[in-house]
């Protein structure tokens, strides 16, 4: 999944491409949050992509604006459920068919890191809501 | 703006510091890190490239991810697999585990192939 584009054409301070640039990668993510909700493997991964991006942003620029700090340390979090999920589903499509305790545990503790991540995911909103207004 | 031209160096001399790394040593320790320094500097470019493109370097590491995917993929598959697996069918999961240590094993040295013939910087 290719990244939006961010318009910086006329950007002439830092704080300016640092906005532009988060907004960017925040409206990638809201507009993938249909994935985190589907729960399904292709949604949940382009949902992650997304995230891992933002994330990146954030710590990236967090030196120069140390509010940003707790949105990227909450994000961490939301990729590590994700990635979990992430990784279940990789062995889950070529675990044989044979291993049903074991498919069966992987399918429970997929779910249960989507879970996490959906309820980590409205932590994050409300922490970049924050930032949000706080640069403004 | 000098702080772009000077953020984009250092993520740029990380990237090749981590490549040089796994050449040396290609354990899974350096593919982490020379996956996840390619990241970053792949996010960065991606997120300034309106005013400071640079198309060839951005397809660079980008060849550089996808020489590392299946190396990766086979390491996580596997320790999740070992550490997952219900005792009693262990005997059904012994031919992936056995397949999974040969892809992990050719995937690596041939990550190794690949970023032998990358450079990032001088």
């Amino acid at each position: 999944m290719k990244p939006q584009p961010v318009e910086l054409g006329d950007a002439t301070s830092v704080n300016e491409v640092i906005e532009r640039v988060l907004e960017t990668r925040l409206r990638e993510v809201r507009d993938l949050t249909t994935g985190l909700r589907s729960r399904n493997q292709q949604g949940l991964h382009d949902f992650r992509i997304a995230c891992k991006r933002l994330r990146y942003a954030l710590e990236r620029f967090e030196a120069l604006d140390p509010s940003l700090e707790s949105a990227a340390q909450r994000l961490a979090e939301l990729q590590d459920a994700l990635g979990e999920a992430h990784d279940r589903d990789g062995l889950l499509a070529i675990l044989p068919s044979a291993m049903a305790t074991t498919e069966r545990r992987l399918r429970a503790e997929r779910e249960a890191s989507v879970d996490r991540a959906v309820a980590i995911w409205d932590d994050v909103r409300a922490v970049m809501e924050a930032v949000n207004s706080h640069r403004v | 703006m000098k702080w772009l031209v000077k953020i984009i160096r250092n993520e740029r001399r990380a990237l090749e510091r981590a490549r040089r790394r796994f050449i040396r040593k290609p354990n899974e320790a350096h593919l982490h890190d020379v996956r996840t320094t390619g990241r970053r500097f792949r996010s960065l470019l991606e997120d300034v490239a309106a005013l400071a493109p640079s198309e060839r370097l951005l397809r660079r590491v980008k060849r550089a991810a996808t020489a590392t995917d299946a190396a990766r993929d086979a390491t996580i598959i596997l320790q999740l697999l070992e550490n997952s697996v219900e005792p009693s069918e262990l005997p059904h999961a012994q031919p992936l585990l056995d397949e999974l240590r040969k892809r992990e094993k050719n995937a690596t040295l041939r990550a190794r192939k690949e970023l032998r013939r990358m450079r990032f910087a001088p």
